[in-house]
């Protein structure tokens, strides 16, 4: 693994677009930042890819990184991160296919469509990741942490 | 939910006279990727945009089709954005929605375009019908989608899936009550025995004899018979609509599956749909044969107690009955908590079965990597969790039966002391008291068994559902949507600007190919480049999101989808032999194949040699995946298999990358005979088989990138030439 966490240089051009320097000192615009483990580790392993999908770099600890860039790929990451967090559910009622969540997220209030059992996944590290019916992926971080009624809710679900 | 801060009179507010709304889009989703809605109204002027939060800094904004230099849409990964260019760069813009909504945008910027060169004096390609904002009942657009109303109790559904047997079921009813009636005659009978017979004689105030007590014993021994036997034929119709009931389910359920598309397979475990077959449907038809008729026969045995209580004497069925209501109420209080208990407990049950279902079949690799413990692990866990959740909700239904114990305790201590007093103030005999007893402590015996159906109640909705979930997954390919019937093809297949998107993605992006009658096409390409996708959808496992794909210049979606199978040869990389003989495997797309026409097509196939040297020759049993084969010699089957049914299009997926060279040009050469006056698309790394191809098309995401022979190709010096160079030093390597 080419964890070339020093040895590269993330600046924005103009356009606002993500430019990087490799350790050679080759330039590569429009390059995109994706996380590698989304949903169980969001703090490491950071890629960072060319325009064409190529694999330029590969960052395992984003806190190792100087200030100013971290900042700047968080930035970026926010920008394609979409993984809202369950807080609360305030109920999940049958509907014609499958179930219908209505949850409060870190996003705000939403609801959504859960079709099957197989949605709802234990992930390493107790959390839980619930896939509607769009394939939206939303996490509930520790079902431990919710609200009681939220928690039986989920039970009888999962 | 907040009230819809946007209703008709909004939109209508906004609109110019004249101005109609073309199209519109609700995205989900703010600038900082908060849930909040929005909606995009294109009119034939001018693009509107809402947002929600009428409080927000920008509640309105449009723009002049004319100011619009460019609407596109982004994806970007779990989101997607929609830009907006102005021609004043001020006036950009960009919205933000889940990727669920892609498919929307799409048409949205569609529409867009259309507007747009409408207005530039072209007339638009095909004007999309102005959306009414009359008698919108969506109002707009904000009101969410409700889903349809819930398909109702799931135990109910089971009630009309037995309708068929409904004369069954009223003699089963019948024979209950009958049944009922007769075990209930006992105490009352007892009851006389004790004041007639009993009392006089201890007390021995009139003339009694024992022989008196002849007709009473008989009575009773009568009633006890013909309880029997009632019973027993009773037990036996009701096991047979229990029978007959699920029996049905199972069929259907299975019916129901081979409707369904690959797309719901992929995302199904096998497991999980065994159980609901097997499991769910088996604890249904107990709950028939055994729970429903118990609760039938204790609730008639309940109402009828507590009829002849009060018969008896009022005051005291009063006094006797007043735990009951404390019981009712108990009930509905744990009610929801047994339903999700049991709901978790199937959950935790289909879990199980499909750790198993993954692992067995995958033994191998578990050995290879010496995972044991871990799998061992894993069971254990789910194992565990099965407990867990049953242990659960066993705590809940256990407290039941011993509380009712209590509660009829409870009850008797009453009638023995209300009773007593009775008895001694002279309005009651001891027999109507023991008759009384009696009775109260079948009212409370029923009451405690229906407290216990109350739970399986529960448990058996749980697997209702779970069994009726299935039954109601739409076929997302309607077999009966296309209906002309057809005989065999030629073959000449077109795609016409396909597009084919699964889920939020584009895999297929825009693909027009003809391919003529006989023609060999060798479909080449990195992976993921959508090469499978192509061949599926000229398959019609799947259908095209645009555009068409047409055989013998006809629709395909026109055409029976059996009818087309049967035009359809398929060879897949792994090929799946089914628990039989080789012969039944050969014969497995045309079961009534002669045995001559097996061997010839085994032996076009090169696979007669090798099935004569079998001891049992085309009688050998081949399992599950045919482990007594090699991978060479169960392709060579499934290429005789495609063979026998003489199909006008074959279609071979990787059919040789998964064997050796020798085994290769065993296939090869099987392959030859196969291909010979067939159209025929095969996916292919070989190049042994890409030479045979009279062209070459390659794939680059969801795009042709490069169509011609061989030689062609290698002068190009394109993305083929690299494939094959890169295919060369692997096989020198």
């Amino acid at each position: 693994m080419n964890s070339t966490a020093t040895h590269f240089d993330l600046q924005r051009n103009p356009a606002g677009n993500l430019m990087y320097t490799d350790a050679a000192g080759v330039v590569h615009e429009n390059v995109l930042p994706l996380r590698l483990f989304p949903l169980t580790d969001p703090e490491h392993w950071v890629a960072i890819t060319s325009s064409g999908g190529q694999d330029l770099a590969c960052i395992e600890d984003l806190a190792a990184l100087p200030g100013p860039t971290r900042e700047l790929l968080l930035d970026a990451l926010a920008q394609r991160d979409f993984v809202p967090l369950i807080l609360s559910i305030h109920a999940i009622l049958r509907a014609a296919h499958g179930y219908e969540w209505h949850v409060t997220t870190d996003r705000g209030k939403t609801h959504f469509t859960v079709e099957n059992d197989e949605s709802i996944q234990p992930l390493a590290g107790g959390s839980i990741v619930v896939m509607d019916h769009r394939n939206t992926r939303y996490l509930i971080t520790d079902p431990a942490t919710l609200d009681l009624k939220s928690r039986q809710r989920l039970e009888r679900y999962y | 939910m907040p009230a819809d801060p946007l209703t008709p009179p909004l939109l209508e507010k906004r609109l110019e006279t004249g101005e109609r709304v073309m199209a519109r889009f609700q995205v989900d989703l703010d600038q900082r990727l908060q849930f909040e809605k929005g909606l995009l109204v294109l009119t034939n002027r001018r693009l509107l945009c809402f947002e929600e939060n009428q409080a927000g800094p920008q509640p309105f904004q449009d723009w002049v089709l004319g100011e619009i230099a460019g609407l596109s849409m982004e994806e970007m990964g779990a989101t997607a954005a929609l830009h907006l260019t102005a021609t004043a760069a001020s006036a950009n813009r960009h919205w933000r929605f889940t990727a669920g909504l892609v498919k929307e945008a799409d048409t949205f910027v569609a529409c867009f375009l259309d507007q747009q060169r409408a207005l530039d004096g072209g007339v638009p390609s095909a004007m999309p019908e102005p959306i009414e904002t009359e008698g919108d009942d969506e109002g707009l657009g904000f009101t969410d989608l409700m889903p349809d109303a819930t398909h109702g109790n799931p135990l109910l559904r089971l009630l009309k899936f037995s309708r068929p047997w409904l004369r069954l079921i009223v003699l089963g009813l019948l024979l209950t009550i009958a049944a009922t009636s007769a075990s209930l005659l006992t105490p009352w009978i007892t009851g006389v025995l004790v004041d007639k017979l009993l009392i006089p004689l201890q007390t021995k105030s009139d003339e009694i004899h024992l022989r008196q007590l002849l007709p009473y014993a008989a009575m009773l021994l009568g009633t006890a018979l013909v309880a029997w036997l009632l019973k027993w034929w009773r037990t036996f119709v009701v096991a047979r609509i229990a029978e007959l009931v699920t029996s049905r389910l199972r069929r259907e359920l299975f019916e129901h599956l081979q409707g369904l598309s690959l797309i719901y397979f992929n995302k199904k475990r096998t497991g999980d749909l065994i159980s609901r077959i097997g499991t769910d449907t088996d604890r249904l038809s107990l709950f028939i044969s055994v729970n429903f008729i118990d609760f039938v026969c204790d609730v008639f045995q309940f109402a009828f107690t507590a009829f002849i209580l009060f018969k008896i004497h009022p005051l005291l069925a009063f006094a006797a009955l007043g735990p009951v209501p404390l019981v009712a109420w108990l009930v509905k209080c744990v009610r929801g908590h047994l339903l999700s208990g049991f709901a978790a407990s199937s959950r935790a049950w289909s879990l199980m079965t499909s750790v198993l279902s993954d692992t067995i079949p995958g033994v191998r690799v578990v050995k290879a990597f010496a995972q044991e413990q871990r799998e061992i692990e894993r069971f254990r866990q789910t194992d565990h969790h099965v407990y867990s959740t049953n242990d659960r909700v066993n705590r809940t239904w256990s407290f039941f039966s011993p509380m009712i114990e209590m509660f009829t305790d409870l009850g008797l201590l009453i009638i023995w002391v209300v009773g007593a007093m009775t008895v001694a103030h002279g309005s009651l005999t001891v027999g109507v008291l023991w008759c009384f007893v009696t009775y109260t402590t079948r009212f409370y015996g029923r009451l405690e068994a229906m407290s216990r159906f109350f739970a399986s109640a529960q448990r058996a909705a749980a697997s209702a559902h779970r069994v009726f979930e299935v039954l109601d997954v739409e076929p997302d390919m309607p077999a009966t949507e296309g209906t002309r019937r057809i005989g065999r093809l030629s073959g000449h297949i077109e795609f016409r600007d396909i597009k084919f998107r699964h889920g939020s993605r584009q895999i297929i992006r825009g693909i027009n190919l003809n391919i003529a009658p006989g023609e060999m096409i060798g479909l080449v390409g990195p992976s993921g480049a959508g090469k499978t996708t192509l061949v599926n959808l000229a398959c019609r496992f799947f259908d095209v999101s645009e555009g068409a794909i047409l055989v013998d210049g006809q629709d395909l979606r026109d055409i029976h989808v059996e009818d087309f199978r049967k035009n359809i040869g398929l060879v897949l990389q792994e090929p799946y032999l089914f628990f039989g003989t080789i012969g039944d495997n050969i014969s497995y797309g045309k079961p009534d194949a002669t045995r001559d026409e097996i061997i010839a097509a085994a032996k076009a196939a090169r696979a007669h040699e090798f099935i004569m040297k079998l001891v049992d020759g085309y009688d050998s049993m081949v399992g599950e995946r045919g482990q007594q084969l090699s991978g060479g010699e169960r392709q060579r089957i499934s290429i005789a298999r495609a063979l026998l049914i003489d199909p006008a299009i074959l279609i071979l997926d990787e059919a040789t990358s998964s064997v050796d060279t020798e085994t290769e040009r065993e296939i090869q050469r099987a392959l030859d005979n196969l291909v010979h006056g067939r159209t025929t698309i095969a996916i292919a790394h070989r190049l042994g088989t890409l030479r045979l191809a009279n062209r070459l098309v390659v794939l680059d995401d969801g795009r042709i990138s490069e169509i011609g022979t061989h030689e062609q190709l290698l002068k190009t010096s394109g993305t083929y030439a690299r494939l094959h160079q890169a295919m060369q030093e692997v096989s020198q390597a």
